[in-house]
């Protein structure tokens, strides 16, 4: 059978990054392919190019066994490959009917709403939403029904070629089946689905084959059937891990555990299914592992005062209370860095400088009056251990390289002497230099006693990180792993599969 | 972060706004700069008496006014809660409550207290409404209606006169060193705002929680008290202008402010224009108080070189509506130059 995508030594380089370094990548017609792979694999960049978002390929594309390169997404959409984003591009204040007609394929010029509802009927019944009555507002849908609504869209261009990436990434149990419902309809119905996804179960309940992406390169395709968790996930992991993250040490025996800075007390924070209790301990770091929409970055919110919770307390030993706001944590020494610095870790238009003291205003000052002395050394004193360009405290923090920025948001908080760092995704958008730089420098603050706690997606981050980690798996706490046992199998195991669904 | 890449090494001799400005923009910056430079050095030579140390003192005095208030307003803008629509209403609640405590013989310094406290209360309650999260176009919108309201049921819509001699005639008409006190006023806010904004913690927390608020909150700056405080600086600027307007006329009435009874405009439009024909950014975070204090000369500059020439109120009005549009296409490609990325 002749395939319908055929990419063959595709390369891909960003500057001195090089995203892509040789992939090839096929798939049939009526054939549901997995696309696996680590972040900073390559999954949305070979995603990108396939759907005509990204042309400025080295390499083979063809479609029908006819070389292409799409200059924009409309003509791959016009090849027949369409694709479904992680963020749903719906507009809120229209019904189901006028979202699945957006682009106006096939529609009369003049159609009133109830054409629109006639025609939108059919492709909302091919992706089960049998029951939703196309005539409302598609901000009354679940966040799953909504992604559905967004996958009728696109087959209302009769698409050979569907690219569903992550789609259930942010929901829950239901939506997901639903989903996955959808994706075995269509494949009956003899569309090519490329399903990306990092929800092992999900892989393999559905896929018939699997394309793993590693570091930038393919490995051969193959059947679901001849995989399981394990295999797959060392195709996954397969490189030698270097030494980019700092030594480890485990704990001698007989040594008594030291108390912990805070103890987490039935914590609820919203968005969680149950409370979560766990001890944060001095000179350690604690790694919360999770996928997305496990919890366990809003568990790190919900400690730092930034994320309302339902109930639970942090018990700091000799009192307890729980932070209301970001400032009750600060005066706590709790520092935290959200999985965003853009949005809430950095002041971009501000000067450096300005963003190394923004949290401790009150050291580097006096009856009001900042001190221009006091704030340029605590600056330069962070910049240095951070390794920021000190010739550049003066610059827009905005003009730094993501890495460097990383640096500076999570270097503000050195400022105000912190007992706990929480630390959401702290290498997101990283390069590898500055990586292995922050990974030392998390661990050399553990070592002077702070306590740190790392949420990450990362499963490589996760596994070779922290001392101790605790997984979570849809907004439950699932277990808790020792330095001993630490294995990226066995963190995916629990963060992936941990009641056994997959039914291997 | 692929976009990263090129960004690190990029670190220009020059200064990042003058290579933009050569750099992409050069015809479009340029010529509106020269015809405007060309229009205006055309107006100053050709307008009699305009260079005259007399003139000078007019211009500043006519800056004062609507300079103090943009100062006040500065603060709010910077911190990132956009403008307050209720500044000339503020000043009309301000100027009947001095001008009842005035003529009810209360003297100076109760008067001027009582006023700064309405004015307090007045910033206080938009401040409160903003930070908990009200958009700062209605909160204003509704309280301007709420103040002008109060102000013209108290005052029954009247002129109410204080007779001199007066306590407030020092500040109305009074001198220093040949300068009117209302510009020593003016001169001496602007340099205590700048050097708060600029030296201060209280200054320091306006940029940073008007650069991302977001950030500024997680790094224990709410703007819940930032927007109470500013809103009160704002407020209270705007009591002190209408309290100096009244010792100077010995009078008070709702409308002194509106643009019915001035002939320059609407004074919370004009007001607003000299913050924006300043430059500052009007999502916060980036400016200063002594842009706007230089804004207001500026505006008092040309309606002053407008009036010299004869020109009516018409005019005048579309010079400082020019004058915005101006502004802000400069200042917004220049910074878009300069924000290398966001």
């Amino acid at each position: 059978m002749q395939p319908l995508l055929k990419l063959s030594s595709i390369k891909r380089s960003f500057g001195a990054i090089h995203a892509l370094k040789g992939v090839d990548f096929e798939i049939l017609p009526g054939e549901v392919m997995g696309l696996v792979g680590e972040n900073g694999a390559g999954k949305s960049t070979l995603v990108k190019i396939i759907s005509g978002f990204d042309n400025g390929f080295t390499g083979e594309y063809q479609v029908n066994g006819e070389d292409v390169r799409f200059p924009h997404p409309g003509r791959a959409e016009q090849a027949g490959i369409a694709i479904a984003q992680q963020e749903l591009s719906l507009i809120h204040t229209m019904s189901v009917a006028e979202n699945v007609f957006l682009a106006g394929h096939n529609v009369p010029t003049f159609a009133n709403k109830r054409t629109l509802v006639k025609m939108a009927r059919p492709f909302l019944n091919e992706v089960g939403l049998d029951s939703i009555d196309p005539a409302i507002g598609v901000d009354r849908l679940s966040v799953g029904e909504q992604h559905l609504v967004e996958v009728a869209r696109l087959i209302a261009h009769d698409p050979k070629v569907l690219i569903l990436d992550e789609p259930t990434a942010a929901l829950g149990e239901s939506d997901s089946i639903r989903i996955l419902d959808m994706v075995k309809r269509l494949s009956k119905r003899g569309k090519s689905i490329i399903y990306v996804s990092h929800r092992m179960d999900e892989i393999f309940k559905i896929t018939d084959r699997i394309t793993v992406l590693r570091d930038g390169e393919s490995q051969e395709a193959r059947a679901a059937s001849t995989l399981d968790v394990n295999s797959l996930v060392e195709l996954m992991l397969g490189r030698e891990l270097d030494n980019m993250f700092p030594a480890r040490a485990l704990p001698e025996a007989g040594k008594a555990v030291a108390n912990p800075v805070i103890q987490v007390i039935n914590l609820w924070p919203d968005g969680l299914l149950e409370p979560v209790n766990f001890d944060i301990r001095p000179g350690e770091i604690l790694g919360l592992a999770g996928q997305l929409g496990s919890g366990s970055g809003e568990i790190l919110a919900a400690i730092a005062g930034a994320r309302k919770t339902r109930a639970g307390t942090l018990d700091f030993g000799d009192e307890s209370f729980l932070p209301a706001n970001p400032k009750q944590a600060i005066a706590k020494g709790i520092a935290y860095c959200s999985e965003d610095r853009k949005l809430d870790g950095l002041f971009l238009g501000r000067p450096i400088k300005e963003n190394l003291s923004s949290p401790s205003l009150g050291s580097v000052s006096k009856l009001g009056w900042m001190s221009r002395s006091a704030e340029n050394t605590l600056a330069y004193d962070i910049a240095e251990k951070f390794t920021v360009d000190t010739s550049r405290m003066n610059d827009q923090a905005g003009v730094l390289s993501g890495g460097n920025q990383q640096k500076v948001a999570l270097g503000k908080w050195l400022s105000i002497g912190p007992k706990v760092i929480l630390v959401n995704e702290p290498t997101r958008g990283v390069d590898v230099g500055a990586r292995a730089e922050i990974y030392q420098k998390l661990r050399d603050l553990a070592a002077e006693g702070t306590a740190i706690v790392v949420a990450s997606t990362d499963i490589q981050e996760i596994s070779n990180l922290p001392d101790r980690v605790i997984t979570f798996y849809r907004g439950m706490q699932i277990g808790e792993i020792g330095l001993k046992d630490m294995t990226a199998a066995a963190i995916l195991k629990q963060i992936t599969d941990p009641f056994n669904e997959t039914n291997l | 972060m692929n976009a990263d890449a090129p960004a690190i090494s990029r670190q220009p001799k020059t200064p990042i706004w003058l290579a933009n400005l050569v750099d992409k923009y050069t015809w479009l910056v340029v010529i509106l700069v020269a015809l405007f430079v060309l229009t205006f050095a055309y107006g100053m030579i050709t307008a009699p008496n305009f260079l005259t140390w007399f003139n000078f003192k007019t211009i500043i005095r006519d800056a004062a006014l609507v300079g103090i208030m943009a100062i006040g307003l500065t603060f709010v803008t910077l911190s990132g809660n956009f403008f307050l629509l209720s500044m000339k209403e503020t000043a009309a609640l301000a100027i009947v409550a001095f001008a009842t405590a005035m003529s009810a013989g209360y003297g100076f310094e109760l008067s001027f207290l009582f006023t700064m406290g309405v004015a307090v209360v007045a910033g206080a309650l938009q401040g409160i409404l903003i930070g908990l999260g009200g958009n700062p176009i209605v909160v204003t919108l509704g309280a301007a209606g709420l103040f002008f309201g109060i102000a013209s049921w108290w005052s029954d819509n009247l002129v109410i006169s204080f007779r001199r001699p007066h306590g407030a005639e020092w500040l109305g008409s009074g001198s220093f060193m040949g300068l009117p006190n209302i510009t020593v006023a003016f001169i001496l806010i602007a340099i205590v705002a700048e050097l708060v904004l600029r030296y201060s913690t209280f200054g320091r927390q306006v940029y940073l929680i008007g650069s991302n608020r977001a950030a500024g909150k997680a790094t224990g700056h709410e703007n819940f008290s930032m927007a109470i405080k500013t809103c009160i600086i704002a407020s209270a600027c705007s009591a002190f202008v209408a309290i100096a307007f009244s010792a100077q006329v010995s009078s008070a009435h709702v409308n002194y402010f509106s643009s019915s009874f001035g002939s320059s405009g609407d004074m919370t439009i004009l007001v607003i224009a000299t913050v924006m024909v300043a430059g500052n950014s009007i999502m916060g975070g980036f400016g200063s108080s002594l842009r706007s204090s230089l804004g207001a000369v500026f505006i008092s500059t040309v309606d002053n070189m407008m009036v010299l020439h004869g020109f009516n109120s018409g005019p005048r009005v579309l010079a400082v509506g020019l004058m915005i549009v101006f502004s802000i296409i400069v200042f917004a490609l220049v910074r878009r130059g300069s924000r290398v990325q966001e």
